[in-house]
């Protein structure tokens, strides 16, 4: 067994890293440029980006904690790929930094709390918003500073420590549990920290965007996105390094327990992501189903994507034994799930922002009355009545329509209710005539109108465009860049680690027929 | 498990390493092995045996599958046809709601489908006679049995040579 422990970050590799990242730059610029005033376009990829490559450095230290405090061993001989994609939380804090700095100097409207120019709480202000000056004390500011940046740099704190004890591990001369026990300390005291704070990260950062929204599973939701954002680039990392010549201890073994992880997680996935549509559903508020019936609506190819990417595929193709032994089929599943949770980010973020920006705008430009047409307050409850005189359907339609605040906030099964939007569309000209200069909904009036433009198809919101992908490319390459760097640092393989025989001797005793029997046995 | 009345010599083993080298013994000098006993399962050991994939995974999809649909189609023509009940103003054809049911009765038809089939095949009905060889193959020992009802002499004589050059704690012979 040749333990080649030291990994060489080739200049050509730095060459089309920076190529990479130019690429994105470029990408970043044009969407900079081709949007509205509030550079929405550019500052939601900029979140988007930064959110998700952030989490990806997050969860690999979490993964790698609950690892180390649980005293797995078969895990020892790809450590040092997690510390290293750890420490790409130092550039996270820049990166979200840019994002707070536009909080603080309204450089961007990615989040409507933000828009303290209207005074949204201010119970005399005729932008008067009753929801979000409920959550004043938590969105502002001060708090996403502390939520974004603030937690990252604890994050980092810990990340740096864990692996310095790894590293320093190196330097002994036997493989005592020394330098273990102190992992152990930083990985169990990452846990709850990890798992708390990230809660606080996610609510600030992705789910404010839609400030009147909020949804007890979101934040459960997201960081599993995260953690097989993490996963699936391990996978591709391993994959890609083994075709190197490096870790070639690393076997089919710990690719097939690597695999059951994103098999399994991505399982857990569909339960968070169908969790918290169901209970939203089932509970039919107003202000909460409107979220999904605006992006099953306007967004259908986002909202069934991803379920699609990060569920079918994994799920159908991962089910087998085999499947999850085979680098071809690991990585190329592997990449349609990274690429599968970089899509749910954008699921998440762009409908939301576009729709904050859009209003801005136009109450800038003084169009509107009322400061959330996007969201139903209780005063909108009158279009309802006239709906269910025009159109006599079914029992359950009707009550349907009764329990919703709104209107057409009802209807938000995936498939039963095409006939009920229709009916819609033909009741709502009545409706906002009922209820006319009381609200500005977008169904009536001028024509002109924020919410109409923002639902209508564009690139960059309804599905990703070609800059997106460019960005996308720029960010990996910013994450690679940063992560070979790391790597190349110290020795790929904890030498002294105390796990570290067991790890070689990895096997999980699946037996697949196609295989040469011939992993590591002595 | 072999017919009745087989006799089998077995040989038991206190290591997991020092079976599995017996085991590679074995097959390098052609022997036959009628069965490997362990009490716990032993990585590695299962394509030393030449044991093939087992196939009840692919009976498991299709109990699954079979659950799956029992289920989100029981609750369709419980709710819609048979007995239509209104709940919070929902449709009565309301997918969401039936897709727990619809897991659990994926769950539960893979899992005792699996189950029956696996106990099915290996013929373990409740009041069935368990054939132990030695009770200890359950606790420490690792165990090589070999059917020798129609061998020869000299063979068994080679049977326990074998055990003897690949450290075998004891020998023994037994009819089940």
């Amino acid at each position: 067994m040749n333990l080649n422990t030291q990994f060489v970050f080739q200049n050509k590799t730095k060459t089309l890293l920076i190529a990479g990242m130019v690429l994105g730059a470029v990408c970043l610029g044009l969407t900079f440029f081709n949007d509205d005033p509030y550079h929405t376009r550019f500052w939601t990829n900029w979140l988007h980006n930064s959110v998700f490559f952030t989490g990806i450095a997050f969860m690999s230290m979490f993964f790698l904690s609950f690892q180390i405090t649980a005293f797995a061993g078969w895990n020892s001989v790809v450590k040092r790929v997690w510390e290293a994609m750890s420490q790409f939380m130092w550039v996270g804090i820049i990166l979200m930094g840019v994002i707070v700095l536009g909080v603080w100097g309204h450089f961007h409207h990615l989040y409507h709390w933000n828009s303290t120019d209207l005074n949204l709480t201010d119970p005399e202000a005729p932008h008067y918003d009753r929801i979000l000056a409920g959550k004043k004390s938590f969105l502002n500011p001060i708090w996403f500073t502390v939520g974004t940046i603030g937690f990252l740099a604890i994050w980092y704190f810990w990340a740096k420590n864990l692996r310095q004890a790894s590293v320093d591990q190196d330097t002994m001369e036997t493989s005592e549990f020394k330098y273990y026990r102190i992992q152990r300390k930083w990985a169990a005291s990452f846990l709850p920290l990890g798992g708390f704070l990230s809660t606080v990260f996610l609510w600030q950062s992705v789910m404010s965007i839609d400030s009147h929204w909020y949804s007890t599973m979101f934040a459960w939701y997201s960081m599993v996105s995260m953690w097989l954002g993490a996963i699936s680039m391990t996978v591709m990392l391993i994959i890609y390094l083994k075709s190197l010549g490096y870790l070639e201890y690393v076997t089919q073994n710990h690719l097939h327990d690597i695999g059951k992880f994103l098999f399994g997680i991505s399982v857990f996935w569909t339960y968070l992501w169908f969790d918290q549509f169901m209970l939203i559903w089932y509970a039919n508020n107003g202000e909460e189903t409107i979220y999904f019936n605006e992006r099953m609506t306007h967004y259908p190819v986002l909202f069934w994507g991803n379920l699609l990417l990060n569920f079918v595929t994994p799920f159908l193709i991962l089910m087998r034994n085999d499947t999850k032994r085979k680098f071809g089929t690991m990585f190329f599943v592997a990449l349609i799930v990274f690429f599968g949770h970089w899509w749910d980010y954008f699921y998440m973020i762009k409908p939301g922002a576009r729709i904050s920006a859009h209003e801005a705008l136009e109450l800038a430009e003084g169009k509107h009355g009322d400061s959330h047409s996007s969201v139903a307050p209780a005063k909108q409850e009158a279009p309802a009545a006239p709906a269910k005189e025009e159109n006599p359907v079914a029992p359950a339609e009707h009550a349907a329509d009764a329990h919703a605040g709104e209107g057409h906030a009802a209807d938000t099964t995936a498939d039963a209710h095409v006939a009920d939007a229709g009916k819609h569309e033909e009741a709502h000209p009545v409706a906002a005539e009922a209820a006319a200069g009381d609200h500005g909904d977008g169904h009536g009036g001028d024509g002109h109108h924020a919410v109409d433009e923002s639902k209508a198809f564009k690139l960059g919101y309804t599905l990703p465009g070609l800059e997106e992908i460019g960005i996308l490319i720029g960010f990996v390459s910013l994450f690679l860049f940063f992560f070979f760097n790391q790597l190349s640092k110290v020795s790929l393989v904890p030498l002294k680690d105390p796990f570290l025989e067991e790890s070689l001797h990895h096997d999980t005793g699946a037996l697949i027929e196609s295989e040469e029997g011939g992993h590591a046995h002595h | 498990m072999a017919a009745e009345n087989t006799k089998v010599l077995y040989g038991l083993y206190n290591d997991e390493e020092v079976l599995k080298g017996a085991v590679k013994a074995a097959n390098a000098a052609h022997l036959d092995i009628m069965d490997v006993f362990t009490p716990f399962p032993v990585h590695g050991l299962d394509p030393l045996l030449g044991l093939k994939e087992s196939r009840l995974h692919y009976l498991g999809f299709i109990y699954g599958a079979t659950g799956a649909l029992f289920g989100f189609l029981a609750m369709t023509w419980i709710f819609v046809s048979d007995w239509p009940t209104m709940y919070g103003g929902k449709p009565y054809w309301s997918v969401p709601a039936f897709i727990p049911i619809t897991f659990e009765m994926t769950v539960l038809f893979a899992a005792w489908g699996m189950t029956i089939t696996f106990y099915t095949i290996c013929g373990m009905w409740p009041g069935v006679k368990a054939k132990t060889l030695d009770n200890r193959i359950t606790d420490d020992k690792f165990c090589i049995a070999f059917d020798v009802t129609n061998a020869s002499d000299s063979s068994v004589d080679q049977l326990k040579g074998f055990f003897q050059n690949t450290h075998a704690e004891e020998v023994n012979v037994k009819t089940i």
